[in-house]
């Protein structure tokens, strides 16, 4: 019985596999060997980025039943800042300080649950006290921001992107020292004022948590790096520009990825968690959350199409015979079995791989993992053996926009940065996520493969037989059809 | 008598439907009550509330002489209760080993139990690579209840452990609930009255969401009336047919 069991979860795999390596002979013969394996390749870029979108999308919603529709706009907002990093990182620089010590701000909750539980408040005067604080807090944010040139700060990275000029020359328009000291304190308050209205005034039933050294510890090592950002907001961003590029760009990708989590654990507490009885209304949120997104940055670098340098590890001139002449010449192409492709191309595949076996490693062998797992199947379980799901979900929230901003960045360099150039993944990820199965990370690995495939191959069909070019574009609605009429819950999807 | 868990009176709301309607319940220590009752009375939804999954309205629960209504399941879960829902609710896609190892509460504690638990259930240990999708019903029941006794639980609550399972794995469950109560308070909820009677020392009868009669099991069962009014049992059958 147990065979026949295994047998039935790795059918699906066993079909596709088998699909593949037929189409895989049908399309060597037909095509022959170069553009055959010219084509595989594109697709299995396009693979990665699908993926890169899908993975966070299909784990948030295995977990919580939370479709994310801001997940297009959050792989568009990584690429953003990672090339804002790449180009000129004055702008993140300049906002950094002003984060961290809101950041740092929020932080104190777990130090103030034991002092304003005990105050006596009625039920109605907690209500309008947190909507009072809240409001204050807001209006500190505002505060904070008053008279703050961002737009000066972002037009930083445009110039530079526009003149190709030196962007050290443009890279110094902070504001001095004496004036701006009181943003980030204006912002620490009304970090924590939230705070406060967290620890949830008057509300004695909570639990108090252990007395640990470790907030202390947390609120400690933030007000070092907010200090620290406060003074090296110019300095710090000329000594990322004087840095190799290849660094630059690898910790680009940290950052966008970074952003990207702290946005998604930042929407998941504020603005989710009170609606996870009303599903309809995240969808909504969600929604107009990705609007808001693409709008704040078309505010901040206009609609425009930025295209960000390819790093010099991948754009030396030349053609690199083999992988290994690669590692010392960095050539712009590589040489494939007799097909020159672009070395970045190849490292997008890589990095959707990496991605892959990061998250395998993270759900086979990590605690974390093995919540999510457990929470997929029963929620109600998993807090009833103690272990508080919610927190988890802000977790896997940030795991899952990360993932996606971390794939804008990485795509960045190939493709045009515009407010709305995560929209397309978007819908490619849901397809993914649909035609693997809702909350399968594996199903959306296969998913991803095989729409990356349908769409490099439905290109050159398209072109060799001088068909229009949307039928390529239709091709991966076609295959998750076919998908869904065999297995209506995609392809390792639960049966419902 | 000194009791580790004490309901007062709570009444509970599945979305607008009124489930329990005034449920009182005192639970001693170091022993095991039971909770009886018909089907839809209201026996799952006690064990629910006291966890927290289904977080009474009115009322109080008192656990080791701290009220924890209205806290979140997993708060309660951490002051020391185990809960094996009903349906061997295990986690299909986890190995044996990491169903077990989720139920931690601190770090080690499986370590320290393994030997424990695979004496009570032999069977899991040959399991223990297993998914919990390739265990049979009874298999699963001994995994759900192994999972409560992970952690260092003062309190178990187990729903209906002998649930579709066969005679003699019936036997083995109750063998192990009567040697966990040597160490720690149990809760019980059991359709069987057979395996009920043997095992409770106070029982609970839960009716139309009231808590209605209690008293010594011993006396119970010698009550034919009352097991006939509430149980829908009667004894004199059921007794012998086993």
């Amino acid at each position: 019985m147990m065979q026949k069991m295994s047998l039935k979860r790795i059918l699906p795999g066993l079909i596709i596999l088998a699909a593949i390596v037929f189409l895989g002979i049908a399309g060597y013969r037909f095509m022959g060997a170069e553009s055959f394996i010219r084509t595989a390749l594109s697709g299995l870029t396009l693979s990665a980025l699908y993926f890169m979108v899908a993975a966070g999308l299909t784990i948030i919603f295995g977990l919580m039943d939370v479709l994310n529709f801001a997940h297009g706009a959050m792989f568009m907002l990584g690429a953003y800042m990672g090339w804002q990093f790449y180009t000129n990182p004055t702008f993140l620089f300049g906002l950094l300080p002003l984060i961290l010590a809101f950041v740092m701000g929020i932080s104190t909750t777990g130090l103030w649950i034991p002092v304003v539980s005990k105050w006596k408040i009625t039920d109605k005067g907690r209500k309008s006290l947190g909507i009072v604080l809240v409001m204050i807090a807001l209006a500190l944010v505002g505060l904070g921001f008053w008279k703050f040139d961002v737009l000066g700060l972002a037009k930083t990275a445009m110039v530079t992107a526009m003149n190709a000029g030196n962007p050290l020359a443009e890279a110094s328009p902070q504001e001095v020292l004496s004036i701006f000291w009181r943003r980030p304190f204006l912002m620490f308050l009304s970090g924590l004022l939230l705070a406060i209205s967290a620890a949830r005034p008057g509300d004695d039933t909570q639990v108090i948590p252990s007395k640990k050294a470790m907030p202390w510890v947390r609120l400690g090592i933030l007000l070092a790096f907010t200090i620290a950002a406060i003074f090296l907001r110019e300095s710090a961003s000329i000594a990322v520009l004087k840095m190799n590029g290849t660094l630059r760009f690898f910790l680009a990708l940290l950052v966008g990825a970074g952003v990207g989590a702290g946005l998604g654990s930042l929407v998941e507490v504020s603005l989710i968690r009170p609606l996870y009885s009303r599903p309809f209304y995240i969808v909504l949120l969600t929604l107009g959350l990705g609007y808001v997104l693409r709008e704040v940055i078309q505010l901040l670098w206009d609609p425009i199409a930025y295209s960000m340098d390819v790093p010099p590890l991948f754009s030396q001139p030349g053609k690199a015979e083999n992988l290994l002449a690669w590692f010392s010449g960095q050539n712009l192409t590589i040489n494939i079995v007799g097909v020159t492709f672009p070395s970045y191309r190849l490292f997008i595949i890589v990095l959707g791989s990496l991605m892959l076996l990061g998250l395998f490693l993270l759900m086979r062998y990590s605690r974390l993992g093995m919540i999510i797992r457990a929470g997929v199947q029963d929620r109600s379980m998993v807090e009833a053996l103690g272990i508080n799901v919610k927190s988890v979900f802000s977790a896997v929230f940030a795991i899952g926009v990360g993932l996606a901003a971390l794939g804008g960045i990485g795509a960045a360099p190939f493709i045009p940065v515009t407010p709305n150039m995560g929209d397309a993944y978007q819908m490619q990820g849901f397809i993914t996520v649909v035609i693997g199965g809702m909350g399968s990370y594996g199903g959306a690995g296969v998913g991803a493969l095989m729409l990356g495939m349908a769409r490099a191959f439905g290109d050159f069909l398209a072109l060799k037989f001088n068909m229009s070019p949307a039928i390529a574009e239709a091709s991966t609605v076609i295959v998750m059809i076919l998908v869904l009429l065999v297995r209506p819950s995609g392809l390792f999807g639960k049966k419902e | 008598m000194d009791n580790i868990l004490t309901l007062e009176s709570i009444h509970t709301f599945i979305g607008q439907f009124h489930i329990l309607e005034g449920v009182s319940i005192s639970v001693p220590r170091d022993s095991i009550t039971v909770l009886l009752g018909r089907n839809g009375a209201g026996k799952t939804t006690t064990l629910k509330s006291i966890i927290g999954l289904t977080p009474p309205r009115l009322g109080k629960v008192i656990f080791d002489g701290e009220e924890v209504q209205g806290k979140r399941a997993y708060d309660i879960a951490a002051k020391g209760i185990g809960y094996v829902p009903e349906h061997r609710a295990v986690f299909r896609n986890l190995s044996v080993m990491e169903n077990l190892k989720i139920a931690e509460k601190k770090r080690g504690d499986l370590d320290r139990k393994s030997d424990f638990i695979f004496g009570l259930f032999p069977d899991l240990k040959r399991l223990y690579k297993l998914p919990g999708n390739h265990l049979s019903g009874g298999q699963q029941q001994m995994l759900a209840v192994a999972r409560a006794l992970v952690a260092d639980n003062k309190l178990l609550l187990i729903d209906e452990p002998s649930e579709g399972l066969a005679p003699i794995l019936i036997e083995q469950m109750m063998v192990a609930i009567k040697e966990l109560s040597k160490t720690t308070t149990i809760l019980l909820v059991e359709q069987n009255f057979i395996m009920a009677s043997q095992l409770g020392e106070t029982f609970y009868i839960i009716d139309d969401g009231k808590s209605v009669e209690t008293g010594k099991m011993s006396d119970l069962v010698k009550n034919e009336e009352l097991v006939k009014e509430y149980l829908g049992v009667s004894l004199g059958k059921s007794g012998g047919a086993k």
